[in-house]
């Protein structure tokens, strides 16, 4: 692999004149990037501590940092020593200005930078390009002149190669040559030499056109919170498709955990008639939920199936669908939000099973009763995850409900604020929900600039509220509640009409679903129905998720049911990639809204490094797969970093 | 890092002589890549009947995994007789080199965004010169910093702070007066004359 580190320790000679006025220094070493990630140990550091020591100087501490140029994660980090007077800066020329700019006394370069010809690509290939922003590749059949000529000629050669090697330096193949060949290949020679003479235009790079790409990067990156990433939306595939509402199943299979927590105890038995609306399983504990029904009909078994997220079977109650519809006894309106108390409110989410149906499926009774007052309640329209448009048409199709759900979340909770936000990707979303919250007191709509995670609750909290959750804390710890819409309208449908948890809306899409759609499912109805409604699944080498392309889990066997948290199926093309090693290009670390180093999960999961994982704070890791989604080595770091969560819970039961 | 920006529509046009097989790298997206702008032309050429394919992916820059993904769409690629490449030039050479045969042809070009790691630009440049002249400039790269790249001080043509080259751009060096002064080290101007040795630039690969 081609080592790209990029700086080299000054001589004890050259950092001698700097030494002589310098003292009570701080060493500040960047760990090297764009290397193979095999040592976390730079020696430079040490080296350089021998050098101020031999000329006497104290040192009031020193640290090593990784991509010291990350200003934001640096400046974290960064505390100097009561009475340090200078700092020295063991990097490239990016690290020391990144820390010179950063901090009152004088900062010192310990280091020369190091220089590649051209900027190589992420992979770190060989291929270089030097970004002169007027690509040549199409005249030269696709051999850059600029790098790969040793004078960059951009109109053929200068007649100095002898044997085809370059006249500046014998080892380079001459360009031109290289160029004459191809085009001979591709048949283009004619086509080349009727080209026009090019010149170089060197002010297309200018100072304005770059710090506009950088104003722009730089701010999407940092907008609302730290990282996330913008992943193809492909949301046109089903975002103007009305919700329609899902033909009966023959048969339902309803698990009885669909929610985080301890499973529901079935409370029917193979041979039951059932109602829709009726429960079948009774929360366990505190944390668990109630399952009820999603039709009428006979109960054929209760017994373990495949279950879609949890990967294995789960005990689920197995209906035959008499199609008939008839509603339960026990399914009648409560009341409405000004005659419920709140604790009565709870009691009818908690009754109902009513569970986070953004994708997580905690239950929602536990969040609306927290040990801390609660400023307001957020709703998280965001739908971040490509592709899913199930919150947009709830959003468009059940407004009213949304709202009514939400006020009902906000008055058990006593909150004086209820915040409804959705991502500027739907204006129409955006425009239908602010015209209906007018005049309603203490609710309004905050419009987010999309970018994924924004609909994790932390990320949300600290978008709208600027407020960070804590490590390891609950929203409720910074004053929050966060539901989704799609829970608030099944809050609303439970108060008004007494119908417990039992459908939902689930888009069908993606490039591979022959006639893509969202549709109103019953909870337990079979992935494989789904897809063969909407036409069925085109070609192969097609990866099947439930939920969105980012958090959705893989199915291979289609015969899994929908359950409370699917808000969606979904089938595209399959990756043929394969993971390399790691490169240090930093990426990962870039982009994790946790503000995380993702690449030492990879790293301490291959070396069995479970201890160094926790210290790195994995267990604040959301799996949001930000960074597998940026990894330019295609490392699996969510599954990584999931086997090293549960390694540590294992490692902290001993 | 790397960023792209679209070559004019009509200079993308011209590049297909028959039909087009679409190939756009969104490995350096958040860097700067633009999408939108190519959905757009590449939704229009395939409604004229222009193209034999369009696959998106990232990464084309790493050849291994660029073949296992490109060899997926060998019969469009057969089909068309040019490859469209909407990347980094880095991208297209790649891409290149594996169809040698192939009309190759780039429909972008290619910016370099200061910073080293990640996908944050910074606000800043290094060159690499491989002799660090910010121990006298108060962590202010002159040769970056200064659209003259001098190292000696300022060529006394700025006006108002503001670049004589380019009137968008501070002066690099009232920008390092003004560091030195605040840090207390004005006296590091007091330093011999330095003059840049390009044989310093010694070459990471070697």
């Amino acid at each position: 692999m081609q080592n790209y580190t990029k700086y080299k320790l000054k001589s004890a000679e050259e950092l001698a004149p700097f030494l002589a006025g310098a003292d009570k220094i701080f060493v500040l070493a960047c760990n090297k990037c764009f290397k193979e990630f095999e040592s976390v140990d730079e020696p430079d550091c040490e080296e350089f501590l021998k050098i101020a020591a031999e000329q006497g100087k104290t040192i009031t501490g020193s640290a090593k940092v990784d991509f010291l140029c990350n200003k934001t994660q640096t400046l974290k980090k960064l505390e100097l020593p009561e009475g340090t007077e200078s700092v020295f800066v063991v990097s490239c020329g990016l690290g020391v200005q990144t820390i010179a700019d950063s901090v009152k006394v004088p900062v010192y370069a310990a280091a020369n930078s190091l220089n590649y010809r051209g900027h190589h690509g992420m992979a770190l290939t060989k291929k270089v390009c030097d970004a002169c922003a007027q690509c040549y590749l199409n005249v030269t059949g696709g051999i850059c002149p600029v790098i790969d000529c040793s004078k960059g000629l951009l109109n053929g050669q200068c007649g100095g190669a002898k044997d085809g090697k370059c006249e500046v330096d014998p080892n380079r193949d001459c360009a031109w040559e290289k160029i004459e060949q191809r085009l001979k290949k591709q048949g283009r020679l004619r086509e080349f030499l009727d080209q026009p003479v090019q010149t170089r235009d060197y002010s297309k790079v200018n100072f304005k056109t770059i710090s506009e790409f950088v104003t722009a990067a730089r701010e999407s990156r940092l907008d609302g919170y730290y990282g996330g990433v913008h992943p193809s939306e492909r949301k046109e595939l089903s975002e103007h498709l009305p919700l329609v509402r899902f033909p009966e199943p023959d048969e339902v299979v309803i698990p009885l955990s669909m929610h985080s927590g301890a499973p529901a105890n079935p409370t029917v038995k193979a041979g039951d008639a059932v109602k829709v609306g009726q429960k079948i399983g009774e929360a366990a504990a505190f944390i668990s939920g109630n399952v009820h029904s999603s039709v009428s009909g006979t109960v054929i078994a209760v017994e373990p199936r495949l279950h879609p997220t949890k990967g294995g079977n789960v005990l689920s109650v197995v209906i035959k669908n008499d199609k008939k519809n008839e509603i339960a006894e026990t399914v009648k309106p409560y009341g409405d939000i000004d005659t419920l108390s709140a604790e009565q409110i709870v009691d009818v989410v908690k009754e109902s099973g009513i569970v986070g149906m953004g994708g997580a499926g905690f239950p929602t009774s536990v969040k609306l009763v927290p040990n801390k007052p609660i400023d307001a309640v957020l709703l998280n329209g965001c739908e971040c995850e490509p592709m899913l448009t199930a919150d947009h048409r709830v959003l468009l199709e059940y407004a009213d409900d949304v709202i009514y759900g939400l006020r009902a979340m906000m008055k058990t909770v006593s909150a004086p604020k209820g915040i409804i936000v959705i991502e500027d990707n739907k204006p129409d979303a955006v425009a239908l929900m602010q015209a209906k919250v007018e005049g309603i007191e203490g609710v309004e709509v905050v419009v987010a600039r999309t970018k994924y995670p924004q609909g994790a609750e932390k990320m949300l909290i600290k978008r709208v509220m600027g407020r960070q959750v804590p490590s390891g804390g609950l929203p409720a710890d910074v004053g929050a509640v966060v539901g989704n819409v799609s829970t608030a309208k099944a809050i609303a449908d439970a108060i008004k009409t007494g119908m417990p948890l039992v459908e939902r809306v689930v888009t069908v899409t993606g490039e591979r679903i022959a006639r893509p759609g969202n549709y109103i499912v019953k909870i337990g109805t079979s992935v494989k129905e789904l897809i063969d409604y909407c036409g069925g699944v085109t070609g192969d080498d097609v990866t099947i998720k439930t939920g969105g392309p980012m958090m959705g889990v893989e199915v291979t066997d289609t015969n899994v049911p929908v359950i409370k948290a699917t808000n969606g199926v979904i089938a595209y093309d399959k990756d043929h990639t394969e993971a390399v090693s790691c490169i240090k290009c930093g990426r990962c670390v870039d982009v994790c809204p946790m503000e995380l180093e993702p690449l030492y999960f990879a790293k301490f999961h291959d070396e069995g490094n479970w201890q160094g994982m926790a210290d790195m704070n994995v267990r604040d890791c959301l799996e949001c797969r930000c960074c597998e989604y940026i990894c330019s080595s295609k490392i699996p770091l969510v599954a990584k970093i999931k086997a090293g969560k549960s390694a540590i819970m294992e490692m902290n039961k001993k | 890092m790397l960023a792209t920006k679209l070559k004019s529509k009509e200079t993308i046009v011209s590049l297909i002589t028959g039909k087009a097989f679409i190939i756009n790298c969104h490995g350096c997206k958040e860097v700067g890549f633009p999408e939108k702008e190519a959905t757009e032309l590449q939704k229009e050429l395939a409604a004229e009947g222009r193209v034999t394919g369009i696959f998106t992916t990232d990464y084309i820059c790493n050849p291994e995994n660029m073949k296992l993904r490109l060899d997926l769409h060998k019969a469009e690629i057969d089909a068309a007789d040019t490859v469209l490449v909407f990347s980094c030039g880095v991208g297209v050479q790649t891409v290149s080199e594996y169809l040698e045969t192939k009309r190759v042809l780039a429909a972008c070009d290619t910016y370099a965004l200061p910073g080293g790691q990640g996908v944050t630009p910074l606000e800043y440049d290094c060159k690499q010169c491989g002799e660090c002249y910010l121990n006298l400039t108060g962590g202010i790269c002159p040769l970056t910093a200064c659209s003259k790249s001098l190292v000696n001080g300022q060529c006394g043509g700025a006006k108002d702070g503001k670049c004589e080259v380019d009137p968008n751009m501070e002066c690099g060096w009232e920008r390092i007066q003004r560091r030195l002064k605040m840090v207390g080290r004005l006296d590091a101007l007091k330093c011999p004359v330095q003059i840049r040795n390009y044989g310093n630039e010694v070459d990471a690969a070697e």
